[in-house]
């Protein structure tokens, strides 16, 4: 049996935006899966992010790979009718709205699992789908602030700090990627389908992989705070400066032991005040001084690191810039940044997909669609529509295109 | 016959410490996988974190709950054997050792996949099973730093920050399960196993969701730099000072018409150098200054948050973890997680963030003691004799202890 990909034949109907949803939906693309995204007539909000070179956007490139595109009015009946028609043949609807939306469209998890009982539908949001704070506009940021992760990042006492990157969108895309393939999977096992409820809040708060407990099991005593260049709770876990560059130190298991013998520091071994790693966070200043101590002594952060890592097993790495990381060696040779050759753009740059199957190395070759490229397409093979119907439905302003 | 959990009937033999695996295979557990847990005579190193109840780590119970546990010293042929006999009836087997520790243990894809030609293995690490980099000695912020996070992380002329949880460890964690569920869903359609390698690197690359195309594509004219507390390209999108309290706002497209008629100052509105989100990017200074003007003016940030919510501007207060656990938000969609331990009695954690409607509930589970189920699992699973267990035993092959 040849197959392409893993999820080849999986068909797909995809109502997302921005980044969370698109980001699942090009998981599941570049796995193989057929993926029709349909978006508005102005469309999606991602095609007006930069960087943007004759009206085509590389963000939007980026995050569409591999999706076939209808470009049609959701608001109108027709429009409508005809995502009913596409429900009924796909096995996955997506959807990143915000709560009500998709009922203001008839397309909600009662309306579309009478279309298709067998449908697993997946309603990414920020907030989830019901509870008081459901409804609330909801951007990465705004996840991050109500589970607690931008208060705990940045120095203390500080202003907290915003990470430059949208890890919670990108990450929950991937949890919602996780949650499809398990129904997939319950499906084929002979389950029906379902609905899949996935919110960044539930995703960002799930990263706490200590504080919630830590808080709760020290009965209140321990309160996580944000730390600024070292772990809240452990030690030697931080950042340091060597010269004028920075690293970070990993040295709370077993490679205590090695970190203590390349500072001369054998007597703490046997001193109850760094006898794990909880207790050496509260003396973490006497250790500080000396890793700062020890570090003044290199010639430069590459040096330091290659002493701690390679001749003492100490993790620690430098602290690397966007542009460093591209071209890094280690990076070039697993392919971690992927270029893409888009129609309009030409090459683009960005990260490849990290996961990886042995029986499926190479990549696929995948383009980004235009708004409404697959218009005609779509509506003549799939749902049996006359070319006069089609053109109809363009002179009515249900469907449009755009070479963007 | 319709299957009374997701994973109902999936075997899967865990190798996996720490975080970023035991996460994973806690998930599969979630979902009814069957989980044997394989740890090192000593334990998972994670039973060394805090907090600690007679010496059992609750640490390690979040990241281990529902999985059976054994305990066998890997490097003996004799363990090696339990594993390889173990895994010719698994589905899936997860690890996270260094690359080549594996290999070490006779437990490699080369050897496993001739064992059992089905098994989807899965190995997460922080570099991946190749490259330069692979053999180091990797942690969830190691991966930050050479994923070009961390250099994203605090203010543009200071020192970088981090964010204190292992983002990294956890979200590898889900792709890791992703990409075996998959791989199981392949399989079922005829597929045959494969091997999987996953790494925090990557994982962690793939969030620039921004940052690498638009150094690319603007042929480095764009730097991305960390850019403190407000956002590097977008305004206003970061983080203001409302009396001691501290909020996030973000007004992009029509949300910026909005919030300028909500603070009074539809002067902006006419003004060039706010007239698109690039003009205001350009001059976020300004932009930033007005915001905060007005939160001063508020003074409140109960009210000033209620003026921005109901006016449908996205902004949201920094809350703390206790605050977030105690959010009615929270409390309605029982984020927080009471599990049960035989030792703790209760503790809270994280929910799992994977919702089905046709599993709606979280399943009763406990983390397992060290080497809690040996005996039943080479008794039960493998027939071995009353005698050959206690041999294993003595000979130092197995142990257990109550932590």
């Amino acid at each position: 049996m040849t197959r392409k990909h893993v999820l080849e034949g999986v068909r797909v109907l995809d109502f997302s935006h921005f980044v969370a949803g698109p980001h699942c939906t090009r998981l599941m693309a570049e796995a193989g899966a057929e993926v029709i995204k349909v978006e508005a007539q102005i469309g999606e909000a991602a095609r007006h992010l930069p960087v943007i070179k004759d009206g085509r956007s590389g963000y939007f490139i980026q995050h569409n790979r591999g999706k076939k595109n209808l470009c049609l009015d959701l608001r109108t009946k027709e429009g409508q009718e005809i995502c009913h028609e596409l429900i009924k043949t796909v096995d996955v609807v997506i959807e990143n709205f915000t709560p009500g939306v998709m009922k203001k469209f008839n397309m909600d998890w009662e309306a579309v699992s009478k279309v298709n009982p067998d449908v697993i539908m997946c309603s990414i949001s920020c907030l989830g789908q019901e509870g008081p704070l459901s409804k609330l506009p909801g951007f990465d940021y705004i996840g991050q602030a109500y589970s607690g992760v931008l208060g705990m990042t940045g120095e203390a006492g500080g202003y907290p700090a915003l990470s430059g990157m949208a890890f919670g969108d990108i990450s929950t895309g991937a949890h919602a990627y996780g949650a499809i393939v398990t129904a997939l999977y319950h499906k084929v096992m002979g389950g029906g389908g379902q609905f899949l409820d996935i919110a960044l809040l539930d995703c960002l708060f799930s990263y706490h992989e200590m504080n919630v407990q830590v808080f709760d099991a020290s009965g209140g005593a321990q309160v996580p705070q944000r730390s600024g260049h070292q772990h809240a709770f452990v030690a030697p876990l931080g950042l340091f400066k060597c010269k004028e560059d920075y690293l970070i130190i990993v040295a709370i298991g077993a490679q205590w032991n090695n970190l203590v013998k390349l500072l001369g520091r054998e007597d703490w071994l046997d001193d109850p005040r760094f006898a794990n790693p909880l207790v050496r966070n509260e003396n973490r200043d006497e250790i500080n001084v000396e890793i700062e101590r020890w570090l003044s002594t290199v010639s430069d952060v590459t040096e330091a690191v290659r002493i701690l890592v390679q001749d003492n097993h100490v993790p620690a790495a430098p602290i690397l810039s966007v542009p460093e990381v591209m071209e890094h060696p280690h990076m070039q040779q697993r392919g971690i940044v992927q270029t893409v050759n888009d129609r309009v753009f030409g090459d683009v740059k960005i990260p490849g997909t990290p996961l990886r199957y042995s029986q499926y190395p190479e990549r696929l070759e995948l383009q980004a669609p235009f708004l409404g490229e697959h218009n005609e397409e779509i509506l003549r093979d799939q749902l049996g529509y006359s070319a006069e119907k089609i053109e109809a439905l363009k002179t009515s302003g249900v469907l449009s295109e755009k070479n963007i | 016959m319709v299957p009374q959990s997701m994973f109902d009937g999936i075997k899967v033999i865990d190798f996996s410490h720490f975080v970023a695996g035991p996460h994973c295979t806690k998930m599969l557990a979630e979902h009814g996988a069957e989980v044997i847990k394989i740890e090192p005579l000593s334990g998972d190193p994670a039973r060394m974190l805090p907090m600690h109840k007679e010496g059992r780590s609750a640490f390690y119970v979040q990241h281990n709950v529902g999985k059976k546990t054994m305990s066998l010293d890997l490097a003996r042929p004799e363990a090696q054997k339990i594993c390889h006999d173990l895994i010719k009836d698994a589905d899936v087997v997860v690890e996270n050792f260094s690359p080549g520790v594996m290999k070490r243990h006779n437990m490699d894809w080369e050897t496993l996949k001739t064992i059992n030609p089905n098994l989807v293995m899965c190995s997460i690490s922080c570099f991946g099973q190749d490259g330069p980099l692979s053999t180091l000695p990797g942690y969830d912020y190691i991966g930050q730093s050479y994923a070009g996070i961390l250099d994203m992380n605090g203010e543009p002329d200071r020192a970088p920050v981090f964010a204190d949880l292992t983002f990294g460890d956890v979200s590898s964690g889900t792709h890791a399960y992703a990409a075996i569920v998959a791989a199981l869903f392949h399989r079922f359609r005829g597929g045959p196993g494969q091997h999987l390698d996953l790494c925090l690197q990557e994982i962690l690359f793939s969030y620039h969701e921004m940052n690498v195309q638009l150094y690319h594509a603007s042929a480095g004219a764009f730097v991305p730099k960390r850019s403190g507390s407000s956002h590097g390209v977008a305004a206003p999108a970061g983080i203001f000072k409302c009396n001691e309290r501290y909020l996030f706002v973000l007004a992009l497209g029509a949300q910026w018409d909005k919030l300028a008629k909500t603070m009074g100052r539809e002067d902006m509105l006419s003004d060039p150098r706010f007239a698109d989100l690039a003009a205001r990017g350009a001059n976020k200074e300004a932009v930033n200054k007005a915001v905060q003007s007005w939160l001063d003016s508020i003074g409140d940030p109960d009210e000033a948050l209620k003026i921005l919510q109901d006016a449908r501007i996205p902004s949201a207060p920094i809350l703390s973890v206790p605050e977030v656990m105690e959010h009615p938000h929270t409390k309605a969609r029982n984020m927080v997680r009471t599990l049960v331990d035989p030792v703790w009695g209760e503790l809270k954690v994280p929910r799992t963030p994977l919702r089905f409607s046709a599993f709606p509930d979280t399943p009763e589970q406990t983390a397992g003691f060290l080497g809690e189920h040996n005996h039943e699992i080479l008794s039960e699973v493998l027939g071995y004799s009353a005698q050959q267990i206690a041999a294993l035993e003595s000979e130092g092959v197995i142990n257990a202890k109550h932590i």
